[in-house]
């Protein structure tokens, strides 16, 4: 379940994050909606790894390929002799080729980043256009006991789920909301009263 | 018109600012309302313009019907020159899509903050002038209407096309240019959409709804952006200057005189460089006087950007040297011919070409007042464009008119149809460039409030600090 706090500055917004980060929630539950980027421990700690330019390598060697069959592949195949050229040739072949690379690549990376945001959203999530103003949104994810939780590589279940975990998701709702509106949110809006 | 009413609101009431800063900061609501106000219903005077320019382009598209229902004959093409203005055209509309998206990474990769607000524009007339370059090969072919057979299919005429012929590098870099370009600007839009999404109603939200992608701008969402972001300013600059070689090597591999020169795609790639950073100046001004966004494209962006005019003035003076000092020392009979013939008959042009491309950028860019004067910018930034359409045109037609053999030796004027279809290509420009600012956000909204907000100072003692850690 997230639940979504609405602050009208970033101080107040940082006193929420850190009032959830002593009431047993963890930095991996907790992260920030702005409509325009703060630096990294401003508001929240986010993990700077990502995996899209894997995507982007192999969106480029799909291009090389795609770039060297259609070049010298159907040169092979759709032989033209001119003067005393060779059927595949170097120049013509490395420029095509090189063109395809980089287009594959770039295509790959948009494609990629579009992957590791989770973009576009499956489902409805939690948003308030006041952000887009210059709010700030604080989203906290309450995970209930038993659920099942990806946490992503290279992280404890310590890290990504907080000793919050063990109260019942209403509670963690509860003092969640009671944290950011005494933190100083203007509103908090929740999944359930979606 | 009572669509475009309701779908776009100014919220001039909201007071809320995420950054709690001193109070000659403005709030997030009047910088968005301040950098959206391109997206406010269009005006009596933005339907004049669009219908002129409409106008233009319809005329264009008559003259091109004229020549697909009559034959190549109505253009002033014929032995020995078989380019003419529509080649010049190409050249010159690829040249001028360089620079946008070259610009716009290069200053993103070295962090330079000045870069924000003209980013938008840059990168949007790179995708309008590739899109308009693109169309000049294929009114050039004849006829027409078997284009396709460009097209590298399995086909039962049993016809391939030849990847060895730099024509078909050509169809392959524009087309690479065209769709990384693109990706390119609406990757720097991508958080724009959301607040345009926010802030309007109707179709208009529906559009950016979809466009936005769901973007929420959690802090995850901003890291993997800012990363995707700058290697795609890495992946998109070796293909502009790849995009400018190659069209330099359509000449450059042929045996022409005056063509068949190693200096070529460098001397283009500069050429190219200088008239896109004359357009974006020429564009800046125009968005800073339509939008009345005085206050974000200031005289500092204006410095900023005739100094890199000056070092591609410079730069570009220096390859022509090279090319015609190499020549000159030579003496190939030839060679000698094609620059002696057009010195001879293209004497005005010339001259206008060596004021425009190089001797007045480079005494007027030298002076910090000029630099910063909004007239002395369109002044300059435009005659650069004038001169370097001219130097195409000097680098296609003087050589193809006296090529190795005398006895076919000719000239060329070019018709009313060819006159036409470039007029209607720069107002297709105009026209695309118009649509595009009224319906997307013409500045890069969310950099420049980034701006605001690392700039915002809040007292600290005494003393005022800023507001937020430089970190990008």
């Amino acid at each position: 379940m997230e639940i979504l706090g609405i602050f009208r500055d970033i101080e107040s917004a940082g006193r929420g994050v850190e009032g959830l980060l002593r009431a047993g929630f963890t930095e991996a539950q907790i992260t920030s909606l702005t409509s325009v980027s703060y630096p990294d421990g401003v508001l929240v700690k986010t993990d700077r790894r990502s995996w899209f330019r894997w995507l982007a390598l192999a969106g480029g060697i799909v291009g090389v390929v795609a770039g060297f069959c259609l070049s010298a592949g159907t040169a092979w195949l759709y032989p033209v002799q001119t003067g005393d050229k060779p059927i595949i040739a170097f120049y013509p072949t490395g420029i095509v080729t090189f063109e395809l690379t980089m287009l594959f690549a770039i295509v790959g990376t948009m494609v990629g980043m579009f992957l590791e945001m989770r973009l576009p959203p499956l489902g409805k999530r939690l948003y308030d256009p006041a952000i887009a103003e210059g709010c700030i949104g604080i989203s906290v994810t309450a995970h209930a006991g038993g659920e099942i939780v990806s946490c992503g590589r290279g992280t404890t279940p310590g890290e990504c789920i907080g000793t919050i975990a063990s109260v019942p998701v209403k509670e963690q709702k509860s003092l969640a909301e009671e944290i950011m509106r005494e933190a100083g949110a203007i509103r908090v809006i929740a999944e359930a009263t979606l | 018109m009572s669509e475009s009413h309701e779908s776009y609101s100014s919220h001039e009431s909201h007071k809320t600012n995420g950054t709690h800063a001193t109070n000659e900061t403005k709030t997030a609501g009047q910088l968005n309302d301040e950098l959206l106000s391109s997206l406010r219903p269009p005006t009596r005077r933005w339907y004049l313009l669009a219908f002129f320019l409409g106008a233009v382009v319809a005329w264009g598209l008559f003259a091109f019907t004229w020549q697909v229902t009559h034959g190549m004959y109505v253009t002033g093409k014929d032995r020995p020159v078989m380019w003419g203005f529509y080649i010049t055209g190409f050249v010159f509309w690829v040249g001028l899509s360089h620079s946008g998206t070259m610009v716009s990474a290069i200053l993103r990769l070295s962090r330079a903050n000045w870069r924000r607000p003209i980013l938008r524009a840059a990168e949007a007339m790179t995708v309008f002038s590739i899109t308009v370059a693109g169309l000049f090969p294929l009114i050039h072919l004849g006829r027409n209407w078997i284009f396709y057979y460009l097209i590298p299919y399995p086909n039962q005429r049993g016809l391939w096309p030849n990847f060895r012929s730099a024509l078909l590098w050509d169809v392959t870099a524009i087309t690479s240019y065209i769709i990384g370009s693109s990706i390119f600007l609406y990757l720097g839009m991508l958080p724009d959409l959301a607040v345009a999404r926010d802030r309007s109603s109707g179709r208009r939200q529906q559009l950016y709804t979809v466009l936005a992608m769901g973007w929420r701008g959690t802090a995850r969402e901003w890291v993997v952006y800012h990363q995707a972001s700058t290697l795609m300013a890495a992946l998109i600059i070796p293909v502009a200057v790849s995009v400018h070689s190659i069209v330099a090597w359509d000449f450059a591999v042929t045996v022409v005189p005056g063509w068949h020169s190693t200096i070529f795609p460098p001397y283009f790639v500069i050429g190219a460089i200088l008239s896109g950073v004359a357009a974006v100046i020429t564009l800046m001004i125009i968005i800073r006087r339509a939008f009345h966004l005085e206050e974000y494209l200031t005289p500092l962006h204006f410095d900023n950007m005739g100094k890199i005019l000056l070092v591609i003035s410079l730069l570009w003076s220096y390859a022509y040297f090279v090319e015609v000092q190499t020549t000159w020392y030579a003496h190939e009979p030839i060679e000698w011919e094609v620059f002696s013939f057009m010195a001879n008959k293209y004497t005005f042009l010339l001259l206008l070409m060596l004021v425009g491309n190089s001797l007045l950028p480079i005494t007027a860019m030298c002076f910090k007042r000029l630099r910063r004067s909004i007239g002395v910018m369109l002044s300059v930034s435009l005659l650069v464009n004038v001169a370097m359409f001219i130097e195409r045109f000097l680098i296609i037609v003087p050589s193809l008119s006296h090529k190795n053999m005398p006895f076919i030796w000719g000239s060329y004027r070019p018709s009313w149809v060819e006159i036409s279809v470039n007029i209607a290509a720069l107002a297709g420009f105009a026209l695309l460039y118009t649509f595009f600012a009224k319906l997307f956000p013409i500045v890069a909204v969310t950099d420049v409030r980034e701006l605001e907000v690392r700039e915002a100072r809040v007292p600290l003692g005494r003393a005022e600090v800023p507001t937020v850690a430089g970190e990008e």
